[in-house]
């Protein structure tokens, strides 16, 4: 099956009229009960509740198997109409791809993803944050229409071959993961580059929400720069940058001429060739939440929990949805929290309290994560630390990160 | 309308919907056939037997039509033939009771299937049924009009349910079975307590006389020493096969699977010998080893008596996979072809017969009609290949899905299909044979000409108990379409 990048439904159309609406993706329950003799082992143990946006509208439209057939009514009706409500049910998909882990088979969400692109392409009206976002993008090069970079990027060379792929997020919403990245990666000896204003939006949102012409100018912009400026590595913090770099990019431009690699596994390989050295101890017990497009999407969640486990002082307890059955954080691919609040703000809601009762701060290794945790928590008035990795890891190294810097 | 009105009132607005694009996605069922879309005017989401019984008594005074639902999934089929209330019942979730020492379990009728067997597991308990997807409701499973999913050597899911907690369609709620029994001290602990047993009338009624909101199971302990093992014959081999399966239904066998070469071959494992043209894939279990042991040993004198090939490893491995090959993710209802033989399927598969139902004893002669006719309409091997699979019951009886793989949007090939569903049925109705069919309206054809007197007598229950015709119309076309 084709990823994200100029899918047309017609490619599920002929897979997806065999979905037997089994209801696995979404139904209440485990999706395997038992084989006669034990129950699941820990990769098919799934979760009683799965689908973000199922669980907040509970129609069955909410769904991926419900979309699925959405999807394959409006492709076969080129004037079906193109509702509100259609788009509703089409743009609260969190994209976190919990649907895609269960079903192998179909992989729905790229089905979805899909509907977006025939959406898009039929000229529809989509949420009016969504042409806001792609408005930003083009004038400012970033989704929140910002214009001044962080103290922490500033003075760092443009040009090398270790080159730090901030993010939109990291960069104007949480300069101190930034900062803190930087300051580990200098610390571990590495000569750290960055893009300064040539660093684009890498175009997720536009990707996601079916404008795949924006993502596709993003990406050979990026890539473009990238080369420009000597890229061996693109170090990356944030895991919807680093799936559109990952997965993304070279479906459109073909093989990357660097290596992309997020954080943590880039703190993890510098763990391993001792160039991190712990002096401090960080005395907490934390939770991790894998970020969907970290964990789900790219298959990264060792390296985080080995950087943490290798901290001095930390103790890691695991919440009950972790790993593959991880939850959305809310954010929802940064579309269905921009375009339906309420529910992304139920969606975060919910996984903090998750969060909260495992252990006192959550860790991720995703800014967009982060920033949407913090910025809820902080509103409903939740008593939970939320951190990046990154700023951990910089503790852990003795590292000040004072607050206000930036 | 003022009936949104008043079911707004009942489950609150966020639980109503009549958009078109929701009512859409309760439209298909099973598979996306674009020839069985039954879409509802509403959409309802009740969370308690209370909902339900306002929203029934709505549901009559505006004369408005309505048809419960769980999650769908591969044989919780169903959904409305005529517009009206679609009544979604999965967030009615709850299991209620798992009684260990009297291994009973009662749960709301849109609990998974999955999730109730999965408590029960951790409790030492099992329902015999196989588990073949989570979308079935524990009470989609026991009103289904047909035997149900997953049937094992123990029957169908409705053989182990000893009571029930139906809204009528007046709204009043009643207790049948050992249900009636919930709230006392002893608790649901018996289907045949007092008078007739009604539990039978709302079982595969495709909610026709009521809504059921609660089901009580009899559950059976579940043995910790399982075995499986796989034996076949040739095409010319049918009788000794037979034989064999018969004499182990006899027996003390946890299940027996009769699988033809086609429907084999779509689950996933090792390739098939040439010569293989009927399986019988047997789980035995048992409290020790040493019972184990003789079980087998028992499976194993029988089939060797009767010819059978012994298969090694086969259904050991087909039961150690993960996820296991019967559920839904890894076999699509009607479409394992989908992942194992893509190149050689042309679309789908879909049902020549949901259930062909006859007894054991009569397979050779049920088998060879059914080639005969496939054949004769061009349906057997690739591309329009036919697959049997056989679910053998303790009564001596078999009951057997039959699939087609053919391309449904070819008008040539469906009406094809139609005359050699129609040629087989005549035959099979006339020998006594019977059919189940998971979607209304059921034909009344030979499933009731065989039991006329029946039917009088559900169509004049379904009268008194639904004098305006607003459950679950079409089902069994009583009280008319």
């Amino acid at each position: 099956m084709k990823e994200l990048r100029k899918t047309n439904f017609k490619d599920f159309k002929g897979s997806w009229t065999l979905c037997s609406q089994c209801a696995s993706c979404y139904y209440r329950g485990p999706i395997v009960p038992f084989n006669w003799r034990e129950l699941p082992p820990p990769e098919w143990s799934s979760p009683q509740h799965k689908c973000p946006s199922y669980e907040y509208y509970n129609f069955r439209a909410y769904t991926a198997a419900g979309r699925g057939i959405l999807a394959t009514v409006v492709f076969d009706d080129d004037q079906f109409p193109i509702t509100d409500d259609l788009i509703r049910i089409v743009y609260t998909c969190t994209s976190c791809g919990i649907c895609a882990e269960i079903c192998q088979l179909f992989k729905p969400l790229t089905a979805i993803w899909a509907f977006r692109e025939e959406l898009v392409q039929r000229g529809a009206q989509l949420p009016e944050p969504l042409d806001k976002i792609h408005d930003n993008i083009k004038k400012s090069r970033n989704i929140f229409g910002a214009k001044r970079l962080p103290k922490a990027l500033k003075g760092i060379p443009a040009r090398g071959e270790h080159i730090y792929f901030a993010g939109c997020t990291a960069r104007f919403r949480e300069p101190e993961v930034t900062r803190a990245t930087v300051e580990v990666l200098k610390a571990a000896g590495i000569d750290i580059a960055y893009l300064g204003d040539e660093e684009r939006c890498c175009g997720f949102v536009a990707g996601h929400d079916g404008n795949t012409e924006l993502l596709e100018q993003q990406a050979a912009q990026n890539v473009e720069a990238l080369k420009k400026a000597g890229a061996k590595r693109v170090i990356v913090s944030c895991a919807h940058c680093y799936k559109t770099l990952k997965i993304d990019y070279p479906l459109i431009v073909g093989e990357l001429p660097f290596e992309v690699i997020h954080v943590s596994e880039l703190f993890a390989k510098l763990i391993d060739e001792k160039k991190i050295r712990f002096t401090q101890e960080v005395r907490k017990e934390v939770t991790y939440h894998d970020p969907c497009f970290l964990g789900r999407h790219c298959k990264v969640y060792d390296e985080p929990r080995k950087v943490l486990e290798s901290i001095p002082g930390i103790k890691l307890v695991e919440m009950e949805r972790n790993r593959r059955w991880s939850y959305c954080c809310g954010s929802g691919a940064k579309i269905s929290s921009a375009c339906y609040p309420e529910f992304g703000t139920a969606t975060t809601r919910e996984r903090l309290a998750e969060g909260k009762r495992a252990a006192g701060t959550i860790v991720t290794a995703c800014t967009t994560c982060v920033s949407r945790m913090n910025r809820i928590a902080r509103k409903e008035g939740m008593q939970v630390e939320i951190s990046d990795l990154s700023i951990l890891v910089a503790e852990g190294l003795g590292i000040e990160l004072s607050p206000g810097l930036e | 309308m003022e009936i949104i009105s008043t079911l707004k009132k009942i489950v609150g607005p966020d639980r109503v919907s009549t958009s078109d694009s929701i009512c859409l996605s309760y439209s298909f069922n099973c598979f996306l056939g674009r020839d069985i879309v039954r879409k509802p005017d509403i959409v309802v989401m009740a969370e308690t037997t209370e909902q339900v019984s306002e929203i029934l008594k709505a549901a009559n005074k505006y004369n408005v039509t309505i048809t419960p639902k769980g999650a769908v999934g591969a044989a919780g089929t169903g959904g409305p033939l005529k517009g009206g209330i679609l009544l979604d019942l999965a967030l009615m979730d709850k299991i209620d009771l798992i009684d260990t020492t009297n291994m009973k379990a009662v749960a709301e009728a849109g609990c998974s299937f999955f999730k109730l067997s999965q408590e029960l597991f951790k409790k030492g308990l099992m329902l015999p049924t196989a588990p073949y997807g989570p979308g079935p409701s524990v009470a989609a499973s026991a009103i289904t009009p047909v035997n149900a999913f997953g049937e094992t050597k123990y029957g169908p899911n409705i053989n182990l349910v000893e009571g029930f907690e139906v809204v009528l369609p007046s709204g009043e709620t009643i207790r049948v079975g050992s249900m009636a029994y919930a709230d006392s001290d002893f608790g649901p602990y018996y289907r045949y307590i007092t008078g007739p047993d009604l539990v039978g009338l709302f079982t595969k009624s495709n909610g026709a006389f009521g809504i059921v909101t609660k089901i009580a199971y009899r559950c059976l302990h579940r043995p910790k020493h399982w075995a499986f093992h796989t034996y076949y014959w040739p095409l010319d081999r049918i009788r000794d096969a037979t034989e064999a399966l018969v004499a182990s239904i006899a027996i003390e066998v946890f299940d027996i699977h009769l699988m033809d070469r086609w429907r084999f071959e779509m689950e996933p494992g090792p390739i098939l010998p040439d010569d293989c043209e009927f399986a019988l894939q047997f789980i035995v279990n048992a409290e020790n080893e040493q019972e184990l042991h003789g079980k087998e040993q028992t499976v194993k004198d029988i089939c060797g008596t009767h010819g059978g090939i012994y298969l090694p490893g086969h259904a050991e491995d087909f039961y150690s996979q993960w996820p296991p090959p019967l559920i839904g993710l890894r076999r699509p209802t009607t479409l394992p072809s989908a992942s194992t033989l893509p190149t050689k399927i042309p679309r789908r598969h879909i049902y020549l017969f949901d259930e062909l139902i006859f007894p054991a004893s009569r397979l050779p002669e049920v088998y060879a009609k059914i080639m005969e006719t496939c054949k004769k309409y061009g349906f057997w091997d690739i591309p329009h290949h036919v697959a049997f699979s056989g679910f053998p019951m303790n009564h001596q009886v078999i009951t057997a899905p039959i699939g087609i793989a053919l391309d449904d949007s070819d008008p040539y090939l469906v009406e094809r299909f139609h005359k050699c569903q129609g040629e087989f049925r005549e035959w099979f109705g006339k020998k006594g044979g019977t059919f189940q069919y998971r979607l209304p309206p059921m034909v009344p054809d030979f499933v009731w000409t065989n039991q006329l007197g029946v039917y009088n007598l559900l169509k004049s229950i379904k009268a008194l108990l639904d004098p305006n015709n607003i459950l679950s119309p079409g089902t069994f076309e009583l009280g008319g379409v």
